[in-house]
């Protein structure tokens, strides 16, 4: 066998596109059965049984779901509608698993958006689009559609709930992905984060109570009710329960998107599912396990890391998107930092000032690095500085741009030194010819 | 109420503060840059950040977050002071340090804060960013790679201005803030733009490079461009006033300025009258004191009392025209008016019946308000702000009979003129706590002013306005000195001329000016006496001309449109051989023979208040306390009224006194508003 | 004055400058002024790769002191200094002088009172209306 899930397990069972993505074809696998009988166990069943079945977060915070929907006021007070959100905007480097999910199953999302605004007695779901994925807008689109002619949304629909379903397409930033970003973004303002609190469930998009959810979260609502709260939960270790799409990409010898239970060794998932490591798993020189946004794990902590939450944040690292990216011993890491410190220089919204300034500051010392030509204080200068940025900002991002280098130089310090002394002593790194960087 | 600590302090404060507003109650000093109490929070520069208990373990920005009960607040921990430091670095990294050359230098927040609370050193060794200059008009100078982009000014010009002409575009460290088409700020308060600004990136065009701010001796005085008596402070240095700059006065203009009240300043120093002149030969020619003195006294004396005609402008003190209204009292004149606009308002129906009664302040608790006759964004731009101020709080009919003009809020349009005034005569109580009318002069500066004044009262009887507690009635005059001139009776006596029927031909003999420069003189053909600070259309026109002292250069009293008595001081001296005017008119009457009974501004100011209490209450506005006493149908005189609309008489915001008319800022952002003159960026 | 040369950086070099210069410095050259100027033998870490450059100025320590020529080289503008490759002295240029500011010989603007002119009366700081 490969891997630990087993095949009947599978939530999103048409992950390939090998089958047909239309409403015949997901209701043959299993999508919109039940649902009507789901609803009439009323919304506190549904929020019951995924607050048991452990869901957290897909998105990369891994908040538990559940509890999320808890938050929303219980009453709908006059002129407050609720509002569901589900955050479609998946442009972490690395990640592509909501990608597949409106791609080849999005009639799970829409059946999730049904059954969690119903949860949440909301009749309206925005359901925020990466600029841009157009393709996928495209199928969720027509598979709306399909939904909206079959009576399976709507109003007056099969299921006895009023609910609508907007697909909005962003302008392709990356802050949008942040929450408040998105809304102020939906609502068509400039996509820059709101100041917290107030916070969505309070007072969300139009001013209106609203919770924001990844589409991985929303599209395995629906089977897990069909299923059971303690079928999803028996999978992976206590707090980290479920099945998770994980994206591995970088040297290993079959880059894949894999549907895999939680707490599933990160070497046994590199082996079985991605043909392992280019040139065997000695090799393998460090991972970043949950897409560009999280510190780096070396490869001898990968060797024993198991892809959960819990376990990748005692290595200081996250599960975030469980987007793994695989880097061996020919990848240029500094270069790679470097890079992904580009990335978030690029992509900071420019509202507060550590944000703004400081990764601006970040990427450029981390180019001097990455050839060589800065001076060794500097080393402990750029974690001071990402200390200064980190936790200084209104949305995540500052985070976000810190840890990548944080994590570099918790593992790769002397690398950094080397390059600073080789490049001294009048040998400068040129890229290509000594290494290559991670593609 | 809660009690938070703050350092280990305990305070208590009002539910609904925020961290911030908390710490300072307890005297912690919070750095901010963003954060602006009448703006809305940002919480963008993270310069407050403080350490807060029970939270996350990392600083928190105390600007946006709400105080709780029991809370424990940290200004002084190790935390806070290596997130202030870091923040401050992240500032400076990319702030071009050109405080040598920068205007702000000495009055910037980013200077002092990064005194208190930056590092010693720099340790950014990359290029620094450098942002293009933007054009916003004549009045902002823009030095964009200063901006720290708190967005204040952005904010600014979207809630307190009502103008979206101002944005932040591009993100990351290319966010710029910028007026998107290179235009000019189309407010009438764009210079509140470089006073909220906290480091140099704004500052203000006309003053620039002229000054700092150590160097200048700073007074503070009270506005004359309108008549809404806005606080000011005037920075002089040795003989020029360099610039003015709003003080706080919650009860007028909290902390903001209309730029004709800031940016007229250099008119004082051009077209000045610095000596007397007298009309030889149908030419003026210089004089001495004592020859312009003959010459009129002269003149006076050989005319017939009820042949001569005295007229007060808009920017005289009280104090000059109650030197003239005992002076030409006491030789018998009955033709004094200090209404050169032609307005119907008249002591007789009760000071209530040309005072602002709301107040200013009352504009925001007021729940519908109707503008008639009156343009406020351009007859007393701070008036708007509060009404826009009380719009965006929402819950409130706002309605304008008369001009159709963008006053940066949107309003019911109820008609243009009299009739549809008509309407709400019989209209009945309108179903509002409290509502108001703004009666411009456009409405009562006509000839039929009394009668339309009349009809006002009578709707405003029927609709509810003047009760226990409110009085909704609400005058808003357009010149400094008209509600001090009607509360001493500086109106024809029985029997005399308004101030039109003296200056048509034939109208007086002599005809005595206090800086009434807005009024048509082509007919008349009386002996002129012009006392004023400018030439403008009065000295133009005169036949003697007694150089006075302008607002700066004098002290003096003014009564604000609310009948709030206000005292302005002396900031310089007055031009040359020029004098403060009532000195003038006291050394004038020893001339006639009429010797006023004050050698000295006190003695005349006593004078005064026992003649006319109510001159005597500094900065106290009646409000509604009369209102029982307020008897609306008594107000104006039915009578017949023309159907013509209601137009306002500022024509042109920028030029609407001498001083405006004199000052090269005004003409070029009068141009520039006309359209006449092609906007380009330099 | 044995206890201002150890302290004080003002009264000539102090001994810590001193020992530096002696132990890691290569004597360079002088200047019109006496001042004498060193360059390190070696490069070290927080040298930012280049040798460093001193002066030791003759009498009190004035940065202004040190002529243009030297001042290139000191500041690492010029990789030779001027005892090798001298500046070309152009024919507009005038004798090098120190900040005089401070000094009685500081320059005076025009009409200043410490230069002993006459300020003309205050008349023209406004602009007077004159009838036409």
């Amino acid at each position: 066998m490969v891997g630990i899930l087993e095949d009947k397990d599978r939530i999103f069972l048409n992950l390939y596109g090998f089958h047909d993505w239309s409403l015949e074809a997901a209701k043959k696998r299993g999508a919109w059965n039940a649902t009507p009988d789901m609803i009439a166990l009323g919304r506190d069943w549904v929020t019951g049984q995924i607050k048991n079945s452990g869901l957290r977060g897909r998105g990369g915070a891994g908040f538990g779901t559940g509890l999320k929907w808890t938050f929303m006021p219980k009453e709908v007070k006059e002129g407050k509608p609720h509002y569901l959100v589900v955050n479609a905007d998946e442009s972490e480097p690395g990640t592509c698993k909501d990608r597949e999910i409106m791609r080849h199953d999005p009639h799970l999302l829409i059946e999730g958006c049904l059954l969690a605004s119903f949860a949440m007695q909301a009749h309206t779901c925005f359901v925020y689009l990466r600029g841009e994925y157009v393709r996928e807008r495209e199928i969720l689109e027509m598979a709306v559609k399909e939904a909206y002619e079959a009576k399976l949304i709507g109003k007056g629909n099969i299921h006895g709930w009023d609910f609508d379903l907007v697909v909005h397409h962003g302008a392709g930033a990356y802050i949008c992905g942040e929450e408040t970003a998105l809304l102020e973004s939906l609502e068509g303002k400039k996509g820059q984060p709101r100041l917290k609190p107030p916070f969505p469930a309070g007072a969300g998009v139009y001013g209106c109570p609203t919770t924001v959810n990844n589409v991985e979260s929303i599209a395995v609502v629906g089977t897990i009710l069909r299923r059971g709260a303690d079928w999803f939960a028996g999978f992976g270790r206590p707090n980290n329960t479920g099945t998770k799409l994980m994206c591995i990409s970088g040297h290993v010898n079959k880059p894949c998107n894999v549907e895999e239970a939680m707490s599933i060794p990160m070497k046994q998932l590199l082996e079985e599912h991605c043909g392992g490591i280019r040139g065997g798993w000695g090799n393998l020189k460090a991972v970043i396990p949950g897409g560009s946004s999280v510190r780096m794990i070396p490869a001898h902590e990968a060797e024993t890391a198991l892809m959960d939450f819990d376990s990748l944040s005692a290595l200081k690292s996250g599960l975030g998107t469980a987007a793994v990216i695989v880097m061996d011993q020919s990848t240029d890491l500094i270069r790679a930092i470097a890079r992904i410190s580009y990335f978030y220089k690029h992509e900071s919204c420019g509202q507060c000032t550590p944000c703004r300034e400081g990764t601006g500051w970040m990427w450029r010392v981390m180019e001097r690095m990455a050839s060589g030509q800065a001076d060794p204080k500097e080393i402990d200068m750029l974690l001071e500085v990402t200390t200064q940025v980190e936790g200084h900002t209104i949305c995540a991002l500052g985070d976000a741009a810190a840890w990548p280098i944080q994590g570099l130089f918790r593992h790769f310090r002397p690398e950094v030194e080397a390059r600073i002394a080789s490049y001294r002593s009048g040998k400068p790194h040129v890229q290509g010819v000594t290494l290559v960087a991670a593609e | 109420m809660p009690i938070a600590k703050v350092n280990g302090v305990e305070i208590e404060f009002e539910p609904g503060m925020t961290v911030l507003q908390v710490a300072e109650l307890a005297g912690e000093e919070i750095p901010r840059f963003c954060y602006h109490e009448r703006l809305s929070i940002a919480g963008n520069c993270r310069m407050c950040l403080v350490e807060v208990k029970p939270g996350p373990p990392k600083p928190q920005a105390s600007c946006a977050l709400p105080a709780a009960d029991k809370q424990e607040i940290f200004t002084n921990t190790p935390m806070v002071k290596k997130a202030r430091e870091g923040v401050m670095e992240f500032l400076l990294i990319n702030h071009p340090l050109d405080c040598p050359i920068c205007d702000q230098g000495g009055e910037c927040d980013l200077q002092d804060e990064a005194m208190g609370y930056g590092r010693d050193d720099s340790r950014y060794v990359e290029n620094k960013r450098a942002v293009e200059e933007k054009f916003m008009g004549p009045l902002i100078k823009t030095t964009m790679t200063r901006c720290i982009q708190c967005t204040r000014c952005v904010r600014f010009a979207t809630e307190i201005a009502g103008v979206s002409d101002l944005g932040l575009i591009g993100r990351g460290e290319d966010a710029e803030i910028t007026t998107y088409l290179e235009q000019a700020v189309a407010s009438e308060l764009s210079g509140n733009l470089a006073d909220i600004c906290p480091v140099g990136a704004l500052t203000h065009k006309p003053w620039a490079f002229n000054y700092r701010p150590w160097e200048l001796k700073k007074t503070e005085s009270v506005d004359v461009m309108d008549a809404l008596g806005s606080a000011i402070r005037v920075d002089a240095r040795g003989p020029e006033v360099m610039r003015i700059l709003p003080r706080v006065n919650e009860a007028i203009n909290e902390e903001w300025l209309a730029d004709k009240s800031r940016y007229a300043v250099d008119g004082l120093m051009r077209q000045r009258l610095d000596r007397p002149y007298v009309r030889v030969g149908g030419k003026l020619v210089e004089a001495t004191w004592a020859q312009a003195f003959a010459a009129v006294a002269g003149k006076i004396k050989a005319t017939a009392p009820d042949r001569i005609g005295v007229i007060a402008g808009d920017l005289s003190a009280a104090e000059e025209m109650k030197a003239a209204l005992d002076l030409f009292t006491a030789l018998g004149v009955k033709s004094i008016d200090c209404r050169q606009d032609g307005s119907a308002l008249h002591p007789k129906w009760g000071r209530e019946s040309y005072l602002f009664n709301s107040t200013i302040q009352g504009i925001e608790d007021a729940d519908a308000i109707m503008l008639i006759g009156t343009n406020p964004r351009i007859e007393a731009p701070l008036v708007n702000a509060r009404i826009r101020k009380r719009w965006i709080r929402g819950d409130v009919l706002v309605g304008v009979v008369g001009e159709q003009a963008d006053l940066t809020f949107p309003y019911t349009y109820l008609g243009a003129g009299v009739d549809s005034l008509k309407r709400f005569v019989d209209h009945g109580p309108i179903q509002k706590e409290k509502p108001i009318f703004i009666l411009g002069a456009g409405a009562f500066a006509r000839p039929d002013g009394a009668a339309i004044l009349a009809m006002a009262a009578e709707a405003a009887g029927s609709m509810g306005l003047v009760k226990d507690g409110w009085n909704g009635f609400n005058v808003l005059h357009t010149a400094a000195s008209r509600v001090g001139g009607l509360d001493m009776g500086f109106v024809p006596a029985e029997g005399g001329k308004t101030a039109l029927q003296m200056v048509e031909k034939g109208g007086a003999d002599v005809l005595f000016l206090l800086g009434a420069d807005e009024i048509d003189l082509g007919q008349t053909d009386a002996f002129v006496i012009y006392m004023g600070s400018h030439g403008d259309a009065g000295a133009h026109r005169a036949d003697v001309v007694l150089p006075g002292a302008a607002y700066t250069e004098k002290p003096g009293l003014y009564v604000n449109t609310e009948g709030r008595t206000q005292m302005a001081e002396r900031a310089i001296f007055p031009k040359g051989e020029a004098k403060e005017d009532w000195t003038i008119l006291r050394a004038l009457s020893d001339e006639l023979g009429a010797r006023l009974p004050y050698d000295t501004i006190e003695q005349l100011r006593d004078k005064l208040i026992t003649d006319h209490p109510t001159f005597g209450q500094i900065d106290y506005a009646p409000g509604h306390a009369s209102a029982a006493a307020f008897d609306l149908m008594a107000v104006g005189e039915k009578g017949e009224t023309t159907d013509a609309p209601f137009v306002s008489p500022v024509k042109d915001f920028y030029l609407t006194n001498p001083i405006a008319r004199a000052s090269r800022t005004m003409a070029e952002c009068s141009s520039l508003h006309a359209g006449a003159s092609k906007m380009a960026a330099e | 004055m044995f206890i201002k040369r150890i302290f004080t950086w003002w009264n000539g070099a102090t001994f810590g400058a001193l020992l530096t210069i002696a132990q890691r410095g290569r004597y360079v050259g002088e200047d019109d002024f006496g001042s004498k100027y060193y360059e390190a033998k070696t490069i070290r870490d927080g040298d930012a790769g280049r040798r460093r450059r001193w002066v030791i100025y003759k009498g009190y320590a004035e940065p202004s002191k040190v002529p243009a020529e030297w001042h290139g080289w000191l500041h690492h503008t010029f990789v030779e200094p001027p005892t090798v490759a001298p500046l070309k002295v152009r024919a507009f240029e005038t004798e090098h002088l120190p900040n005089l500011t401070g000094t009685r010989f500081a320059w005076r603007p025009r009409g200043s009172l410490t230069r002993g002119g006459h300020r003309p009366a205050a008349t023209g700081d406004y602009e007077a209306w004159k009838p036409e």
